[in-house]
């Protein structure tokens, strides 16, 4: 600030709560427990659709140690959800295999398991649809009878532009079609929570949510429509166990252990296995994606057309409203003026869908920079010249209307094409290959809600230690340490003296939620606001105290002192007592509530959404089996626009993380649905990637220095894994000529295509 | 998890006389298998009897031959360099089995009397020409390992009879043996499809012809299989790339894989066509020639 | 069922416990014994959030009968730290060199690290990521674990 160095902004800061993880005293939710705790479970359907005849719960009921049994037709009539379409417990029909459809409360686990088998429910199979394209056909089983179609009324359509003059007018056009799978977070701590009434029916929910004041106010409904109206709810967050996107929602589970909670008069927790974890927690749908961009004869991007359909699943989440995401690189990534979209979510008898890491982003990022090669290739351009062509800079205003501010999009390309040694390893087709793929995302909060606001309340007491109390969660990416050394910066006090509380409803502001990559930047201002506040008022203090003028008065290391007169200062804590100890003292403590200045979409869909956007490039290179079609990835590079590192090493983790998740994505992961059935649901059969699956990666951290974020900042949560999948997949095009066009790329699938080109060859010669 | 008692013998004879005497009695070594099984409710037991304070099961021992202790972990088989350097099919059998973790508790006779088809230890062994030792209440008998298994999960053991061990011959010189696994995954992963080979050359110049081959393949039936056709093909033949061809293609012939989530019938066979060449090479390096 | 008396040593102390027969050390540690620190994350031997080390070699707890603990030495996460409090180097790394995010995983790792470099004092990045891959991590991406045993090693 103000050109001064800066003493912990920047620096590589180790994560504040890392000291209690590397000893195992960190409490996840699987390791709290209340006095005179039940332990409720769940009974899943038996059919992915299918009518409830008949549910006899009196076997279990009677199993000792069994407190409360609670079916769909016991409880009150809620239906949660962003489009309010999913009852806690079903009744009358279940729609997926997932379907909640009765609950046990019980004096240990095991029981509860035994009592959960002793329940009879007698079902009428429906015929059930699991493809999104077959669900939008005439006479398709309807999944929501009363909604009279499959498909979900939300009318995902941009438009910018004239796409079909563009068309008309493009000298090069390619066309295609891009499928993605089903693929799952895969925290490796579970999901749970434990719900625990006061006398007075007020409610204290431990969990492990990404959206506490949300998820608070989500209760509190739920409270009201069961007849407790008025009652407080607090939300306390264990440490999480990973979050991804997973925890964005509340989720039947909760309400049935509140619900098990009011019956029994006891705190009741569930906790999934992980066989739950897989089949009965929300994953990224799959997606199928036509797609066509045209270029001029000089390469300039035309027009960009995509149409898609996502399976929605059984019921609704976030996940129907990731198109609004991908809209942002469909209109932004790349300078491409006339832009067209739609996207449909369809009903199916499959798990219901949840946004994950990047919000659709890497689906819609898949089909944009594959097709991006195809382009480049058609026009007969070098796809890194294209690119670099085509890319975004500082100071355009897309056919969306987000205006980008600070983009280092070039300098990511560039630095890539330079790490792989592009020019050099490109159009070898010997079996080895070279790609790349950019990225764009929010990185200045994102207006996805009516507020996008953050808020802070900073105390420091006698001794300049501080609490920052913040709405923002830490589901492990770091956020507890950016905020902590953002404070500390300002205040000029050690991260040491810096406390941040992060986990209570009772105590910490409003926030919308961990997503979108907003938390540096939107926390991070919020904190910073508040710090600036508060240490206004110290210097105003000191001033008089000190006879100084304020505007020459600064702190460092725990002392305030005059920028020009050596003789004048006071330490910290001095001045804090003194100002405390006073007639009429005060302790200090200063609020700031962040809401950043992005747009919500307008009926078109057009807007800021963000204050600022990250860009980035991630570059590939592969060596392909032709034999076996075995994809060995020999090297890669991520560059990313990050603004500024306020943490270095925090934020290569991220890159890294979300690198190797992306990997996944591309190359292994795939949730097996077989007629709605979860095939996979285990660590060795659903495949992330392990240590020795991790290729060597280098970070480029490309920093632009926003004008809005703190210190410059702009997010890096989810970027990491956007580009990975059509890096890979481009990379293997030029090594071996074929284009693997649904994810993940696996073996079977390049071998085939092998085999198919191969026969090609062969009729053409 | 279902409610067991659990029992410690620390000879044979007393774990031949509980199995014999309890209700719904198995045998756990390891227990990588069994109680992933019993977690899953996929094994209904009421006693388990431990195999792993008998010292009689555990142990590598090298002389006219080689002795594997059934109560062998993986990770004592993977220490060990006459295995290595004599027996190197098995070596790589175990190398990426599961994890370090598994490595260090699962043993070699709980993965072959749990007769996966997957099993990683198993084509190594039966290209290594195992014979089984198995220890009953009236008394023991051999079983060459190609007759041992009988399906997923069957074998010709009786319910009150175990394997004590692995005995392997010695083998001439110019041998060398192999084994293949190929997976999605660089680890902690079950095969899609395993091969191991084995070839003794006639000497050890070039131009040799081979004296004698095997060849065994996992995931491609019901249990692992030798590929008698395609080791009798390459007997007296020298094993030059288009030789080494041919036998994949024989190989392919001789196996019948299933679709599986774990992977498609028509990409092992071809897998078959490819890892068979692939191993008789990595068996050839290895005899130095 | 009868509940059976054994004997081991749990992170240094002489222990003398009632158990019963089918429960798993890792039941045992985190239920009866309180010592939550080693994690479940699969229970099916397959993520390796479990991970002790019993007489110098790294297993998954959830799949140890309790009653094969009987005389042998079993270290958790919680034995790392010293008498006085000091964390253990492979602690200091990891905290030092950011490989714990959401810190699921964290425990595990460091005993599959503990075990490796106990054995091994100077091992390469091939032999760590062989130790460590039965431990899953989903946020990490395994680079900066893997630094951090890196660190542990005399040359580097
Ligand atoms: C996460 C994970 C990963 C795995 N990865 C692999 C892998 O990559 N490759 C692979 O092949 N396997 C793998 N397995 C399976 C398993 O680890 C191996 O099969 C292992 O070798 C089994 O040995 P064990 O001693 O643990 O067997 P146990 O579970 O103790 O026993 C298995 C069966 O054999 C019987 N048995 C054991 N010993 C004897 C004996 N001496 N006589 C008679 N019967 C006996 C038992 O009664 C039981 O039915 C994996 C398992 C897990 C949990
Ligand atoms: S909990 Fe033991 S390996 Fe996952
Ligand atoms: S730090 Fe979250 S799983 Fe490893």
């Amino acid at each position: 600030m103000n050109g001064d160095v800066l003493s912990l902004v920047g620096k590589n800061i180790p994560k504040k709560d890392a000291p209690l993880k590397v000893t195992g005293q960190a409490q996840y939710i699987q390791d709290i427990k209340l006095p005179g705790m039940l332990w409720g479970k769940i009974l899943y359907s038996r059919y992915p659709h299918g009518r409830i005849l008949n549910i006899d719960t009196k076997r279990a009921e009677r199993l000792p140690g069994v407190k409360a049994v609670l079916t769909g037709s016991t409880i009150p009539d809620i239906k949660i959800g962003f489009m309010k379409d999913n009852p806690p417990l079903k009744k009358g029909k279940v729609c997926s295999m997932r379907d909640e459809v009765a609950a046990v409360a019980a004096t240990s686990p095991e029981v509860a398991q035994e009592a959960i088998e002793l329940i009879d429910v007698e079902y009428e199979e429906l015929p059930g649809v699991f493809d999104p394209v077959e669900a939008m056909k005439e006479g398709a089983p309807l999944i929501h009878e009363e909604l009279k179609s499959n498909v979900l009324k939300l009318p995902w359509k941009l438009i910018c532009g004239d796409v079909d003059r563009a068309k008309a007018e493009s000298a090069y056009i390619v066309e295609d079609t891009y499928k993605t799978q089903w693929v799952t977070h895969c925290c490796l701590g579970t999901s749970g929570c434990i719900a625990s009434f006061d006398v007075n029916n007020n409610l204290t929910m431990y969990s492990n949510t990404q959206i506490p004041s949300l998820a608070q106010r989500d209760y509190i409904d739920a409270l009201n429509a069961f007849g407790l109206k008025n009652k407080r709810v607090r939300v306390v967050q264990s440490v999480i166990g990973g979050g991804f996107g997973s925890k964005l929602d509340t989720y039947p589970y909760e309400y049935i252990a509140i619900l098990l909670a009011l019956k029994t008069r006891r705190p009741v927790k569930i906790l999934f296995t992980r066989e739950e974890e897989f089949f009965a927690t929300s994953p990224r749908q799959c997606t199928l994606t036509k797609i066509s961009q045209g270029c001029d004869r000089e390469g300039r991007l035309t027009f960009r057309e995509m149409e898609m359909i996502l399976d929605n699943g059984a019921y609704t989440s976030w996940g129907a409203t990731t198109p609004s995401v991908m809209m942002m690189p469909i209109s932004s990534l790349y300078k491409v003026p006339n832009v067209r979209y739609t996207a449909k979510c369809v009903y199916t008898n499959n798990n219901y869908s949840q946004a994950m890491r990047g919000y659709g982003n890497p689906q819609a990022t898949f089909a944009i920079e594959s097709s991006m090669d195809q382009l480049a290739e058609a026009a007969g351009m070098d796809p890194y010249e294209f690119r670099m062509k085509n890319a975004n800079e500082p100071g355009e205003v897309t056919p969306q209307r987000f205006k980008i501010t600070s983009c280092g999009m070039k300098e990511c390309i560039e630095a890539v094409a330079e790490k792989l040694n592009w020019k050099e390893k490109r159009g070898r087709h010997n079996g080895r290959g070279v790609g790349m793929a950019s990225l764009i995302h929010v990185g200045g909060g994102a207006r996805v809600y009516k507020s996008d606001g953050c808020g802070t309340i900073i105390k420091i007491d006698d001794y300049g230690k501080v609490d920052v109390f913040t709405g923002s969660t830490d589901i492990g990416q770091g956020s507890d340490t950016v905020i902590a050394q953002i404070v500390a910066e300002v205040l000029g006090i050690s991260i040491e003296d810096v406390n941040v509380i992060n986990n209570d409803t009772d105590v910490c502001p409003w926030d919308v939620g961990v997503h979108a990559s907003r938390t540096t930047f939107v926390a991070g201002n919020s904190a910073l606001y508040a710090a600036e506040k508060i240490k206004a008022e110290i210097l105003t203090i000191v001033s008089h105290m000190l006879g100084e003028d304020v505007a020459f008065l600064d702190i460092k290391n725990g002392v305030v002192y005059s920028k020009r007169d050596k003789e004048k200062s006071m330490p910290l804590g001095k001045a804090l007592r003194s100002i405390h100890y006073a007639t009429g003292g005060k302790m200090l403590m200063a609020e700031c509530f962040y809401d950043p200045a992005n747009e919500n979409f307008d009926r078109e869909f057009k807007g800021n959404l963000s204050v600022s956007y990250a860009y980035g490039a991630h570059g590939v290179e592969v060596e392909v089996d032709r034999k076996t079609g075995k994809v060995k990835i020999l090297n890669y590079v991520a560059a990313h626009d990050v603004g500024r590192a306020i943490n270095p090493m925090l934020l290569e983790g991220q890159i890294f993380g979300g690198g190797v998740m992306g990997l996944g994505y591309a190359l292994g992961e795939e949730m097996v649905y077989i007629n709605g059935v979860l095939k996979n649901g285990n660590f060795l059969d659903y495949k992330i990637p392990t240590a020795k699956d991790v290729p060597p990666i280098e970070t480029i951290i490309v920093e632009t220095v926003d004008k809005d974020g703190p210190f410059g900042a702009k997010g890096i949560g989810e970027p990491g894994l956007v580009p990975t999948a059509p890096a890979i997949s481009n990379a293997i095009y030029d090594a071996v000529g074929v284009r693997i066009k649904d994810l993940p790329i696996t073996p079977e699938k390049i071998l085939k295509a092998l085999k198919e080109k191969g026969a090609e060859k062969l009729d053409e010669a | 998890m279902r409610r067991f008692e659990y029992h410690k013998p620390e000879t044979i004879k007393e774990a031949l006389g509980l199995v014999t005497s309890l209700n719904n009695a198995r045998f756990i070594a390891g227990g990588t298998d069994i109680l992933v099984a019993l977690r899953q409710k996929k094994a209904e037991i009421d006693n388990l009897i431990s195999l792993r304070n008998i010292g009689e099961l555990k142990g590598i021992e090298y002389g006219d031959g080689l002795w594997i202790g059934s109560g062998t972990t993986h990770t004592e088989i993977l220490k060990s360099r006459v295995i290595l350097e004599h027996y190197t099919a098995l070596n790589d059998g175990v190398k990426n089995l599961g994890s370090r973790q598994i490595r260090n508790v699962a043993t070699i006779g709980g993965n072959i009397c749990n007769a996966a088809p997957s099993a990683d230890t198993a084509c190594p062994l039966l290209v290594l020409d195992a014979k089984v030792l198995i220890a009953g209440i009236n008394g023991e008998r051999w079983v060459d390992l190609d007759g041992f298994f009988l399906g997923p999960n069957k074998t010709v053991l009786d319910k009150h009879e175990l394997v004590k061990g692995f005995s392997l011959p010695l083998f001439p010189k110019n041998t060398g043996s192999s084994y293949i696994k190929h997976t999605r995954r660089a680890a902690m992963d079950l095969p899609i499809l395993g091969i191991a080979a084995r070839i003794t050359m006639d000497d050890g110049k070039e131009g040799a012809t081979c004296r004698e081959a095997r060849i065994a393949m996992g995931v491609v039936a019901p249990r692992p299989i030798r590929a008698y056709e395609t080791e009798r093909f390459l007997v007296g033949k020298p094993l030059t790339e288009d030789v080494m061809e041919e036998a994949g293609n024989i190989a392919a012939r001789e196996a019948t894989p299933r679709d599986s989530i774990r992977g498609q019938a028509w990409y092992r066979k071809e897998m078959v066509k490819v890892l068979v060449g692939r191993a008789i090479k990595n068996a050839m390096e290895r005899m130095g020639l | 069922m009868m509940r059976k008396e054994i004997r081991f040593r749990l992170n240094g102390e002489e222990m003398v416990c009632d158990v019963e027969a089918h429960w798993t050390l890792l039941y045992f540690l985190r239920e009866i014994m309180g010592l939550t620190g080693t994690k479940e994350g699969c229970g099916y031997g397959e993520c390796g959030a479990c991970t002790v080390i019993i007489d110098n070699e790294a297993i998954n707890a959830c799949l140890y009968p309790i009653m094969e603990v009987e005389g042998k030495d079993v270290t958790t996460i919680e034995g790392l730290v010293s008498q006085n409090g000091e964390l253990h180097p492979i602690q200091k790394a990891f905290i030092e060199e950011g490989a714990v995010q959401c810190g699921f995983c964290t425990p595990g790792m460091i005993m599959s690290a503990k075990a490796l470099l106990d054995e091994n004092k100077d091992p390469t990045e091939e032999e760590i990521k062989e130790a460590i891959a039965g431990n899953l991590c989903r946020c990490t991406g395994y680079v900066k674990i893997i630094d951090a045993i890196k660190t542990m090693g005399g040359g580097r």
